[in-house]
């Protein structure tokens, strides 16, 4: 089964990443035992896909610089010091939840991509063939979800696979 | 290590071919590589609407139909409880508890996740689009928001070529 994790920088998705290892991922380091009614087939461990999406830079009308008029479509350098940065907090959210995962010595593959959080996840899931789709819960009521999109959400409605939604424990007391 | 205690996952099912499959497809994934080594305890739950629910009319003879609703309604609980079980069991998960409770399904899954202290609610959905699940009601909606544990929303695909 390949499960594929939404990772960002909030506390929410690393709740779901761990929740996630502890309750599917338990036991990988116990030597598979073959089920019996299977006939000889093996127990094929579940593959961990950790997906980071970086919201693409708007490249129109970002007034960068004090004096009006200095800045108003981003130069290359501005783009790219942008992108380079963004690919760095990338790499280190990835590289914090890679490391959870070897600590349970689970198969894992990272993803980085950018765009439009909510659409670009679904394409993963399609490119990638995953089987399940991991995400982590804010705990928007009805009204700041409208306003302020809910990736978990919009996710769970239309994802070509099934959704797990991991809340987090201060949702409730 | 020693065996853990099991984690228990309420899936909930009812009448409709997209909670069966839901059913088959947690079975598959979470039930069937592992075998008895598996993570999670099972437990069935069918919400059977109350009858007097399901009959709009309180006009006259509604006292006289609301029997054969009744009796209509235990019907497909036990038809669906019993094509569950059989489900299951072709598929070798014989640790399986079922339940039926009466009331709406929203109220009864969220309650049924408290009584178990449940990790996983696993539901189908029907696939609505945003109106209709305005219009209609979503079950698996509610129980995203308001169900104190992981929810799993298992999906048909939609064959459509």
């Amino acid at each position: 089964m390949r499960v594929m994790v939404a990772i960002d920088d909030s506390e929410e998705s690393f709740y779901a990443l761990n929740w996630a290892l502890d309750n599917l991922f338990r036991d990988m380091d116990a030597p598979p035992e073959a089920s019996g009614g299977g006939g000889g087939s093996e127990v094929v461990p579940p593959t961990l896909l950790l997906a980071n999406v970086q919201q693409a830079l708007q490249h129109y009308g970002v007034p960068i610089g004090p004096v009006g008029g200095a800045a108003f479509y981003p130069t290359v350098t501005v783009t790219e010091s942008v992108k380079k940065a963004q690919e760095q907090i990338s790499a280190t959210i990835l590289s914090r939840a890679l490391q959870m995962c070897k600590d349970k010595m689970v198969i894992t593959e990272t993803l980085s991509l950018n765009g439009n959080p909510k659409d670009e996840i679904c394409q993963a899931i399609e490119q990638k063939h995953a089987d399940l789709l991991i995400v982590g819960s804010r705990g928007l009521g009805k009204i700041k979800r409208a306003f302020l999109g809910s990736v978990s959400n919009y996710c769970a409605h239309h994802a070509k696979c099934p959704v797990l939604i991991v809340k987090s424990p201060k949702d409730h007391e | 290590m020693a065996t853990a205690e099991k984690q228990v996952m309420i899936v909930a099912v009812d009448e409709s071919e997209h909670s069966t499959y839901a059913l088959e497809w947690t079975l598959d994934h979470f039930f069937v590589p592992l075998g008895d080594s598996c993570l999670f305890k099972l437990v069935i739950v069918h919400a059977k609407p109350s009858c007097t629910s399901s009959v709009g009319l309180a006009g006259p003879g509604a006292a006289e139909i609301l029997p054969m609703v009744e009796s209509d309604l235990k019907r497909i609980a036990t038809r669906v409880l019993e094509k569950a079980k059989e489900l299951c069991l072709s598929k070798s998960v014989s640790d399986v508890t079922l339940e039926v409770h009466e009331g709406d399904a929203r109220n009864v899954l969220c309650e049924a996740v408290e009584k178990h202290h449940a990790s996983i609610l696993v539901v189908g959905n029907h696939g609505y689009g945003a109106i209709k699940r305005a219009v209609l009601g979503s079950v698996s909606d509610y129980c995203a928001h308001h169900a104190h544990c992981t929810v799993m929303i298992v999906k048909r695909p939609k064959t459509k070529h």
